[in-house]
């Protein structure tokens, strides 16, 4: 599948109310290491999986009145639209979020 | 003709291999070159035993002057304070540490064991671990905060872990040659000709730090290593960008995140499983920020940087 193929089946699958981790969101560096460990032992190559333990959404989610976009991520390609997170490497949407955030 | 003296307390003769290391001047050169007579070295000195000894006894008592004593590792306490885990020609390093400081011009901690405590002093601290006159940030010490050489300069402090060869070589020849005077000490009593500027002036990868590309992984030539890996670049003094290593590199240069093992609270967060290569944040913002930057305006400044990113900062220019 090629990356707008996947990013297209992302977001359906977003849309049709995937229900994903969204909180709590990973507050701390633990916390962060916690669901990448669960990303690498739990989701491998699994799509959904991998949505799921993550927190994907369609939307911006604020969390401690900061709003976190793909769009201002760390891990965020801007032209590629695409989330580097070796444990993810999925396309997205400047305004998709998860819990995974960081900048 | 200036006489040093270099002993070892708590330490892995890192900061030896490294000053054996130097070139332009080299170890050798110090001695031919710039007058230096070096009395008593750990892996150079010829003598052993009560010879080594008598050296010592011989600059305490003035017999022998005493013009630099380097020192390098940590003072050791242990046990309850008696310094006796780390006795040497006789008697606990930190009576001879004492004393000839007290007899020597000018006393040059080397490597961040001797200059903070570095590793032997983060918790728990069995060995009873300190730096000639700090341990981490706290002012005292071994010598004490007060504690002046008959120069009147406090220890001159060469951290790193360890230090660059060229660090200790140029401020050896300094003091040799009688440009002391021309020395400036940061309040952690480092020389400010090395230690004003940052681990990241003159790293490759500042590039990627302004466009807030971030390094995933080891090995990657692309991205910066501060966002994920956990490099202290932009927070820590030195000039290992500036004065290169073996002349050519520096770890951020070699794609290893800078450990920031010039500041005095090296290892950082005593190495607990999670916080080594790994930015420590909290709620997704770095729990360290890039010295002088502050949370408000590190996020205002990323989201328009990463918005302005071109396209090339996002892949591996360096591919041949």
């Amino acid at each position: 599948m090629d990356m707008e193929a996947l990013r297209q089946d992302i977001a359906t699958r977003l849309a049709a109310g995937l229900e994903t981790e969204v909180w709590p969101r990973a507050g701390t560096s633990e916390e962060v290491n916690a669901i990448v460990r669960r990303l690498q032992v739990e989701a491998g190559d699994d799509l959904v999986k991998k949505l799921v333990i993550s927190g994907f959404t369609d939307h911006t989610i604020e969390a401690e009145d900061m709003p976190q976009p793909c769009e201002t991520c760390m891990y965020y390609k801007v032209h590629a639209r695409f989330c580097d997170l070796p444990e993810l490497m999925l396309p997205v949407e400047p305004e998709w979020s998860c819990r995974l955030w960081r900048i | 003709m200036a006489n040093l003296l270099w002993l070892q307390g708590g330490a892995c003769s890192g900061n030896t291999m490294s000053f054996l290391n130097a070139e332009e001047p080299s170890a050798c050169d110090l001695v031919t070159d710039f007058g230096i007579n070096i009395l008593w070295q750990p892996s150079l000195g010829l003598e052993l035993g009560d010879n080594v000894k008598t050296i010592l006894q011989k600059c305490i008592s003035g017999e022998i002057k005493l013009d630099i004593f380097v020192f390098e590792g940590t003072v050791i306490n242990a046990p309850n304070g008696t310094g006796e885990w780390n006795r040497f020609c006789g008697r606990p390093m930190k009576e001879w540490v004492k004393e000839l400081s007290d007899a020597a011009d000018f006393v040059v901690a080397i490597g961040d064991c001797a200059t903070y405590g570095g590793i032997p002093a983060m918790a728990p601290n069995p060995t009873e671990s300190v730096g000639m006159q700090f341990l981490k940030r706290a002012k005292g010490g071994s010598l004490g905060a007060g504690f002046k050489s008959k120069s009147g300069l406090p220890v001159i402090n060469i951290p790193g872990c360890p230090a660059h060869p060229d660090w200790v070589t140029q401020i050896l020849v300094a003091v040799a040659t009688g440009r002391a005077g021309d020395l400036t000490l940061d309040e952690f009593h480092r020389p400010k000709t090395f230690f004003s500027s940052f681990t990241q002036t003159g790293c490759t990868r500042n590039m990627h730090f302004a466009y807030k590309v971030s390094t995933t992984a080891f090995g990657q030539r692309k991205g910066c290593l501060f966002y994920d890996l956990g490099c202290r670049g932009p927070m820590t003094h030195s000039p290992c960008n500036r004065i290169l290593w073996n002349r050519h590199s520096s770890k951020t240069r070699a794609g290893m995140p800078c450990l920031g093992c010039t500041e005095p609270e090296f290892p950082f967060f005593d190495l607990n499983p999670g916080t080594v290569f790994k930015t420590q944040t909290v709620m997704g913002v770095p729990k360290d920020m890039p010295t002088g930057v502050d949370k408000v305006g590190y996020i205002k400044l990323t989201a328009a940087a990463k918005g302005m990113a071109p396209a090339w900062a996002e892949e591996d220019i360096f591919v041949v």
